[in-house]
C-alpha cells in the first residue's frame, strides 16, 4: 500500500489550480521509519509527502480550526478518517466546500511493533465513506467482530469492572493528549475543565482521572470511530480503547447495530430517535 | 450572606399525621444560612401567607423555602407571596413533602420525616443558588384552529367568534356535522339531533369570523402559545367549490355505488357524493379510491353533467399555512369493532347489529326511512334483544373503563323502537345501569315503564340460530337462572373509543395522550379542558367519552380559555428556559436535533476576537422555550444552562444529602 506518489500530484495540482490553502498529509520521521503528520503551505514540501501501511494517524483532527483556521484544505484520510470526518461534516465543524477529500482504500497500518494494528483486523470500513478521489482498490463493509479482551471485560462484575478501570487509568496524568488527538473532541472549552463542573476539580487523583475519562467515552460513545488517535498520544500508554469499544458493543447491541459516521447525517445513536427503537433496556 | 426562611406546613392532617413537623422545623434551623424556620396549619391560606411575607419583611430574607405539597399545586400561590413582600419570586424554592413523603411513606413516622428533612436540607441549598428572574412577554397571534368540525368543535368555533375572534375550523371529512348528525334523537329530550345540529352548522358557515377548511387535515403544527404556525393539507376534493352550486346533478347521474359509511353501509352512495342532505358545506366531493374516471380514465359523466364546470379531475392536495395563537382539538370518537365476540356469532350471523347501524335505521332520514328492518330478509323485528356493554368494561376482551353513554342511548333505542314498531318489544340485558345526568334517571324509568322494555340483569354467553330467530341466551343475576329470549334482531351497544388517529396527532402536536389513546388534560379535575402544553386545549370524546351536554359544556370551555389567552396584546412566560453560552459552544447542533419545540436557532459568530472568519453556534429562541432540559443533557460542553436549573443549582442539592 504505497500511495506517496499520487497523493503528491493531487497536492500539486490542487495548489496549482489554488483550490487550497492547506495539505495536510504524512512524511517520513527523521530518525526511524515512523510516520508523522505533515501539514503544508508551501508546493515546494509537497515531494516531501508519502503514504504507507505507516501512516497510521487521523488527520481529520486537523480540520479544527486550531490547525488549519477553517480555511480550505486538502486532506488523506483512510476509511476509519473519513468516517471521523463524516461526523465532524454532520456536527457542523467542517463546511464540506472547504474539504477537499483523498480517501484511501486501506489495507490495514502496521503497529510499533510491525504487525497489523488491532483495530484494523477488526476494521469494519476500510474504504472511504466521504471522499472527492479515491485511491486503491475499494473492498466493502465487513462483519463487526468483537475482541475477546473486550467481551471478557463485560463478563466482570461491576465491581470488579469498576476496580480494574481505576487502577489501569490511576495512570493518567490528566495532560489531555487524548482529546488534542481526538477529531471529534472539538469543543471550544471542555466540560471537564469548566469551573462549574465540580466533579472534576480537586487533587488530580486516581479516580479523578478516570471520572474525567470515562465523562469523556461517554461524550464519544456512538460517535468513536476506533481510530486510536488517542492511544498514540498517550504518553502513559493507557488502553483508552477499552472505554470505547465497550461502548461502541453495548450500542451495537442495542441501537440497530448502529456504527459511527457511517452514513452522512448520522448524529450517532444517541442523537436520533424513531417508534420502532428497542427499548428493552430501558428499565 | 444568604439569608433563607423555612416555612413548613401542616397541610391540615396531610402532612402532621405522618411526618413529626416541630422537629423537622427545629431540624431545618441548624443549617446556618437558615434565620427564620416556622409552621403553620395551612401556609396556603392568607394567615399563612401573611406570615410569610412578614418574616420576609422582618429578617431581610434572600431566599425563601416552603415545604408543603406539589409545586405543580401552589409554587403560583406562594411566588406571588414573595412578590407581594417585594422579593424576586423566582428566589422560592418548594420542598415537596406531602406527595413525596407523607402520603407514599404513611406507615413509617420516622422515615417519612427524615425523608422531609433531607428535602428541605436539599430546597435550602438550592434556593441559596437560585437567582433572580423575570417573566417574559411574547406577542400573541389572535386566531383559534380548531381541529374536527362535530358537535364539539362547532360549539367552541362558534363560542370563540362571537367573542369576535378569527377562527380556522378543520374537518376531516366533506362536511362537518360528526358523530352528532348521524343520531336520530337524543337523550333525555328525544329532541331530534339534526333539527338541533343543523343551525349551528348553517351558522358556523355563514359566521364573518370563521373560517371553514372541510376536507382537511392538520400535518404540522410549529411553535408556542400564542405564535403557532400550522400547515393543513386539503385533500383533493376534484370539485371546485367555489363554482359548485351544490344542484346535485353530479350525485345523480354517477353510476359507481359505494357502500355509505354515513349510513353505516347499510345503503350505497356515489363516487360523487355529499354524505348526507343537510351537509355543511353543501358541496360534492368525488371519493378517490372508488371513481372509475381518476382510476382508469373512463367515465367522466359528472363533469358533463355540471352546467357550471366545476368538476376537476386533475385537482391535487394543497397545504396551506396558518398563522394561529391557540388550538382546540376536538376530533370525537370512533366505535368498538365487536369481532372478538365470536360467541355472539358476531360476523356470522348478520341479524346482529350495532347502535350506531341501529341509530342509522330508526332515523327518519336514514336508509330504511326510519323503520329498523332485519338486514337478513328486510322484515320488521318485533322481539329486539339489546346487549351493553359490548367491548367496555372487558377486561378480557376490550377495554377497561364505561363508555357512560351506552347505558342512555339504548334506553332511548329501547324507546324510539317503540315508537317505530308498535307492536315490538325490547329486552336489554345489561350490568348496571349508570343513568347519573339531569333527567336521566327519570329516562329510563320511562324506558322501563312506559314502552314496557325488559331490563335483564346480567350477560349474555352465547346467541345461536334457530330458524330465522336468534337464540340469546343468558344470565338473569336477580332471579338466579339462564334466561333464552328469542330474537328478530340484537344490538350491541359498542364501546366508544379513542379515534385511531389521536396518538399520531398528538405527537404533531406535542401533546400527551392515554394508553387508550385518548388526549390528556393538564389535570383531570382542577384543569380538565387544557392540555399540558399551553394554549392546545381538548373539546370533546377526544378527552374521555361523553354525552353531548357535556361535550358541548367543554366545547365553551375552551372557547372561555381562548378568549382568555386572548384578552391582553402580549402573553407572560415563564423565565426558566436555556439559555446558551456562546463561548463554550462547539456548534455541533445537536441540541437543534433534539429540541422538541424548534426552540433552537443557529447564528454566526466571529471565530475569535475580531476574527474575520466565522463559526455557527446555537442559539435559544426564547419566545419558544418551554425548559424541558433536553437541550441541556445533550450538550456536550456543557454550554446550556436552563434557569432555575443551574448546574450549581443541582450539585448544591446533590451536596446536601
Amino acid at each position: 500500500m504505497d500511495h506517496s506518489k499520487q497523493i503528491q500530484e493531487i497536492a500539486s495540482r490542487l495548489f496549482a489550480e489554488n483550490k487550497i490553502d492547506y495539505f495536510v498529509g504524512y512524511r517520513q520521521n527523521s530518525f526511524d521509519d515512523t510516520q508523522v503528520p505533515f501539514l503544508i503551505t508551501d508546493p515546494a514540501e509537497i515531494p516531501k509527502l508519502v503514504f504507507t501501511e505507516r501512516s497510521v494517524f487521523n488527520l481529520s483532527n486537523y480540520l479544527k480550526p486550531d490547525h488549519t483556521k477553517r480555511k480550505r484544505v486538502g486532506l488523506v484520510v483512510k476509511g476509519c478518517d473519513s468516517r471521523a470526518l463524516n461526523l465532524m461534516l454532520t456536527e457542523s465543524q467542517v463546511k464540506r466546500e472547504n474539504v477537499y477529500i483523498i480517501g484511501i482504500c486501506c489495507e490495514g497500518v502496521l503497529n510499533e511493533k510491525g504487525e497489523k494494528a488491532q483495530n484494523c483486523v477488526e476494521c469494519v470500513m476500510p474504504d472511504p465513506v466521504v471522499y472527492d478521489e479515491i485511491l486503491g482498490t475499494a473492498s466493502g463493509k465487513r462483519e463487526y467482530i468483537v475482541n475477546a479482551d473486550i467481551k471478557e471485560l463485560a463478563q466482570k462484575a461491576l465491581t470488579e469492572r469498576a476496580d480494574y478501570f481505576e487502577n489501569i487509568f490511576e495512570n493518567c496524568i490528566r495532560c489531555n493528549a487524548c482529546r488534542h488527538s481526538c477529531p471529534l473532541c472539538y469543543c471550544a472549552k471542555c466540560c471537564i475543565d469548566q469551573e462549574t463542573s465540580t466533579l472534576y476539580h480537586g487533587a488530580n487523583t486516581s479516580s479523578a482521572g478516570m471520572h474525567a475519562l470515562m465523562t469523556w467515552s461517554l461524550h464519544l460513545a456512538g460517535r468513536c470511530v476506533d481510530c486510536r488517535n488517542c492511544e498514540k498520544a498517550c504518553p502513559s500508554h493507557l488502553p483508552l480503547h477499552l472505554l470505547h469499544k465497550q461502548n461502541e458493543m453495548v450500542i451495537y447491541e442495542n441501537f440497530q447495530q448502529h456504527l459511527a459516521g457511517m452514513e452522512k447525517d448520522d448524529r450517532g445513536a444517541f442523537y436520533k430517535y424513531s417508534l420502532s427503537d428497542p427499548d428493552d433496556f430501558i428499565l | 450572606m444568604a439569608r433563607v426562611g423555612v416555612f413548613v406546613c401542616f397541610c391540615g392532617a396531610n402532612i402532621a399525621d405522618f411526618i413529626d413537623v416541630p422537629a423537622v422545623v427545629e431540624e431545618a434551623k441548624k443549617v446556618k444560612e437558615v434565620k427564620v424556620s416556622v409552621l403553620y396549619k395551612y401556609m396556603c391560606s392568607d394567615p399563612g401567607q401573611q406570615m410569610i411575607r412578614d418574616a420576609i419583611i422582618q429578617n431581610r430574607l434572600t431566599s425563601v423555602v416552603v415545604a408543603a405539597c406539589s409545586p405543580r399545586m401552589h409554587e403560583k400561590t406562594f411566588r406571588k407571596a414573595l412578590s407581594d413582600a417585594g422579593m424576586n419570586p423566582y428566589l422560592l424554592e418548594v420542598a415537596n413533602i406531602r406527595e413525596h413523603s407523607s402520603w407514599v411513606h404513611q406507615k413509617d413516622k420516622k422515615a417519612a420525616t427524615e425523608k422531609a428533612n433531607d428535602l428541605i436540607r436539599m430546597a435550602i441549598a438550592k434556593s441559596i443558588a437560585n437567582e433572580q428572574l423575570h417573566e417574559i412577554s411574547v406577542p400573541v397571534t389572535k386566531r383559534a384552529l380548531v381541529i374536527g368540525g362535530g358537535i364539539a368543535g362547532i360549539q367552541a368555533a362558534l363560542d370563540i367568534a362571537d367573542a369576535r375572534i378569527p377562527v380556522t375550523l378543520v374537518e376531516k371529512s366533506p362536511s362537518i356535522g360528526g358523530r352528532m348528525a348521524q343520531l336520530d334523537e337524543t337523550f333525555p329530550t328525544l329532541d331530534c339531533s339534526q333539527c338541533i345540529l343543523t343551525p349551528k352548522m348553517v351558522d358556523v358557515a355563514s359566521h364573518p369570523y370563521i373560517e371553514l377548511i372541510p376536507y382537511a387535515e392538520v400535518i404540522e403544527l410549529d411553535g408556542y402559545v400564542g405564535n403557532y404556525k400550522a400547515k393543513i393539507k386539503k385533500k383533493a376534493s376534484y370539485v371546485n367549490f367555489d363554482t359548485c352550486t351544490g344542484c346535485g346533478a353530479c350525485t345523480q347521474k354517477c353510476p359507481v355505488k359505494v357502500p355509505n359509511e354515513f349510513n353505516m353501509n347499510i345503503d350505497k352512495r356515489k363516487a360523487i357524493y355529499t354524505p348526507f342532505p343537510q351537509a355543511v358545506p353543501n358541496k360534492p366531493v368525488i371519493d378517490a379510491e372508488h371513481c372509475t374516471m381518476l382510476l382508469k380514465g373512463k367515465c367522466g359523466i359528472c363533469a358533463k353533467v355540471c352546467e357550471k364546470g366545476s368538476i376537476d379531475y386533475k385537482m391535487v392536495d394543497e397545504v396551506i399555512e396558518r398563522e394561529i395563537g391557540a388550538v382546540v382539538v376536538a376530533t370525537g370518537y370512533d366505535l368498538w369493532d365487536p369481532k372478538p365476540y365470536e360467541e355472539y356469532g358476531v360476523g356470522r350471523y348478520k341479524d346482529i347489529i350495532t347502535s350506531l347501524e341501529f341509530e342509522r335505521m330508526v332515523s327518519a332520514s336514514g336508509p330504511t326511512n326510519g323503520v329498523p328492518l332485519r338486514p337478513s330478509d328486510g322484515k320488521v323485528p318485533k322481539n329486539v334483544v339489546f346487549i351493553k356493554c359490548i367491548g367496555s368494561r372487558d377486561e378480557a376482551k376490550g377495554i377497561e373503563y364505561c363508555s357512560k353513554i351506552c347505558c342512555m342511548y339504548t334506553a332511548k333505542h329501547a324507546i324510539l323502537l317503540h315508537h317505530k314498531v308498535h307492536d315490538s318489544h325490547a329486552y336489554i340485558f345489561y350490568m348496571d345501569i349508570r343513568a347519573a345526568g339531569k333527567g336521566y334517571e327519570e329516562f329510563v324509568k320511562r324506558a322501563q315503564v312506559e314502552t314496557a322494555a325488559t331490563y335483564l340483569r346480567g350477560r349474555v354467553s352465547k346467541i345461536y340460530k334457530k330458524g330465522d330467530k336468534l337464540m340469546v341466551r343468558g344470565e338473569d343475576a336477580q332471579i338466579g337462572q339462564v334466561v333464552e329470549v328469542e330474537a328478530d334482531l340484537v344490538v350491541l351497544a359498542t364501546a366508544v373509543i379513542a379515534p385511531h388517529e389521536n396518538p399520531a396527532l398528538a405527537r404533531l402536536l406535542g401533546i400527551s395522550y392515554d394508553k387508550y389513546g385518548y388526549l390528556s388534560e393538564a389535570h383531570p379535575k382542577l384543569r380538565p379542558v387544557e392540555t399540558a402544553k399551553a394554549g392546545i386545549f381538548l373539546a370533546g370524546c377526544t378527552q374521555a367519552p361523553k354525552d353531548i351536554p357535556d361535550t358541548v359544556a367543554q366545547a365553551s370551555a375552551c372557547a372561555a380559555k381562548v378568549c382568555g389567552l386572548f384578552a391582553g396584546d402580549t402573553l407572560k412566560k415563564d423565565p426558566m428556559i436555556s439559555t446558551i453560552s456562546n463561548e463554550f459552544c462547539s456548534g455541533c447542533l445537536n441540541c437543534v436535533k433534539v429540541c422538541p419545540y424548534q426552540a433552537i436557532v443557529t447564528e454566526e459568530i466571529p471565530l475569535g476576537h475580531g476574527s474575520k472568519e466565522l463559526r455557527t453556534v446555537a442559539k435559544i429562541n426564547e419566545g419558544v422555550c418551554q425548559g424541558c432540559g433536553s437541550c441541556v443533557a445533550i450538550c456536550r460542553s456543557m454550554a446550556i444552562s436552563l434557569a432555575g436549573f443551574t448546574d450549581p443549582q443541582i450539585i448544591n442539592e446533590i451536596v446536601a444529602i
